[in-house]
């Protein structure tokens, strides 16, 4: 029997369609409310714009991705190491230039011929698209079996507070004007080596060792015997 | 206003020790020594943000500290303080690290006060992006105005301006109203399904093997 699950936000509605599953044991885990084990169609409308996209397991897992992806890279600033599988339709987010604004596109097989949707969303508009993907992940009764890891970035990826151009730019500078010195120093002619006239020789002369008069020492005067 | 009231119901309504409100945010393998400085510069920008949205916001993070059975990490003012004080962009920085379990406490505080605040964070954000697409200043919305000079009061008075990051700060208005807009973002981030998760792993970006 189809059902239908439906995640309605602000601006945001995820509407899920699918197959429930009616195997007592699966129904039984969940209180007796049978969960969606295949998914038909995945309906997502955001409102403010009023664009539907939809699409089947695929857009779906794709969307919740790409949209994942992005809400960690706008948190911490960090890209995310891209995971995009190569099916389509696939989806891209990327933040509009100097707009405060958020482009998610979705790009449909080239053999369709269908062309690509974009969309603007704003920031309230973009967490609600993730929030809804999110409350659609925490319901066990939708789909129990597809899961969305989160982890943080390794720190292989952290970008540097100062550019590379930024860092290197000195040692840049220390180099050519080392070059520099070295340069100008090889334009002045080097020194000419006079050589050492000889000095005229001098005469063998024994000097006479004075013999040292020891001199001895005073005799102290002894001591006055106490009276 | 119904969605406001249907979160109040996330709210544990009693914890039974102190480590399963804390269980809520997965561990992440850290050095033996804490967290980064990063990290903690992040965490205690956050709490800056909410003390922004709200008068006596301290008070109601205490609040919240005991409802949620964090108390015994952080048990009073002057340990809240303590523990913000680990962000190195303050005057008063400790050099402390916080461990894994004081970064908990803090950013479930965070997430849940946000989500008390969700209707404010919601609105403020929505007024900057109509400020935005009729290119008006900022400042021309009371409610964001007072919320930018609030934030921008706060951070001239507790951070440490002899730190080259926070004097470009506090050097420019723009900037820090930049800052304070994109902590309402985290916030708003907060308040979501998952997104206390997120905000978690966020901390964490660039800074685990």
């Amino acid at each position: 029997m189809n059902i239908k699950r439906q995640y309605s936000l602000p601006n945001c509605n995820l509407v899920l369609e699918g197959l429930e599953d009616s195997d007592p044991q699966n129904v039984a885990i969940l209180d007796g409310k049978p969960p969606m084990s295949i998914l038909i169609n995945a309906e997502c409308h955001l409102l403010k714009s009023d664009r539907k996209l939809s699409g089947g397991s695929v857009f779906l897992t794709n969307l919740a991705r790409a949209v994942s992806n992005y809400a960690q890279e706008f948190l911490s600033g960090l890209p995310q190491s891209d995971s995009n599988s190569n099916e389509y339709p696939q989806v891209f987010l990327a933040p509009v230039a100097e707009k405060n604004l958020h482009r998610l596109t979705l790009e449909p097989n080239p053999e369709s011929g269908e062309a690509k949707t974009e969309v603007d969303l704003s920031t309230v508009e973009l967490f609600d698209l993730v929030d809804a993907l999110d409350r659609f992940y925490l319901d066990r009764s939708t789909l129990p079996q597809v899961t969305l890891d989160i982890k943080p970035v390794s720190r292989r990826y952290r970008q540097p507070e100062q550019p590379l151009t930024e860092r290197l730019t000195p040692v840049a500078i220390g180099f050519t004007s080392l070059a520099i010195a070295a340069g100008a120093l090889f334009m002045i002619p080097p020194p000419e080596v006079a050589p050492p006239e000889s000095p005229p020789i001098a005469p063998a002369t024994e000097t006479e060792t004075e013999t040292e008069t020891e001199t001895i020492p005073p005799e102290e005067p002894e001591a006055e015997e106490a009276n | 206003m119904s969605q406001s009231a249907s979160l109040e119901s996330d709210f544990p309504s009693s914890v039974d020790s102190p480590a399963s409100i804390l269980n809520t945010l997965p561990d992440i393998s850290l050095p033996a020594k804490g967290c980064s400085p990063h990290t903690q510069q992040q965490i205690d920008l956050l709490l800056l943000a909410l003390e922004a949205l709200e008068l006596g916001a301290s008070e109601h993070m205490l609040a919240m500290a005991r409802q949620l059975g964090v108390d015994t990490i952080i048990k009073n003012r002057v340990g809240l303080w303590r523990l913000r004080c680990s962000n190195p962009w303050r005057r008063s920085y400790t050099r402390d690290y916080l461990s894994l379990n004081q970064a908990k406490a803090l950013v479930i505080i965070a997430a849940y006060r946000a989500k008390s605040l969700m209707v404010i964070i919601r609105q403020l954000l929505l007024a900057e992006q109509q400020m935005r697409e009729k290119n008006l200043p900022l400042d021309n919305h009371f409610r964001l105005s007072e919320y930018l000079e609030r934030f921008r009061a706060h951070f001239r008075s507790r951070m440490n301006s002899r730190r080259a990051k926070v004097s470009a700060y506090i050097a420019s208005e723009e900037e820090l109203n930049e800052l304070a807009l994109s902590l309402l973002s985290k916030l708003l981030f907060c308040t979501g399904a998952r997104g206390m998760q997120r905000v978690w792993f966020s901390l964490f970006d660039g800074e685990v093997a």
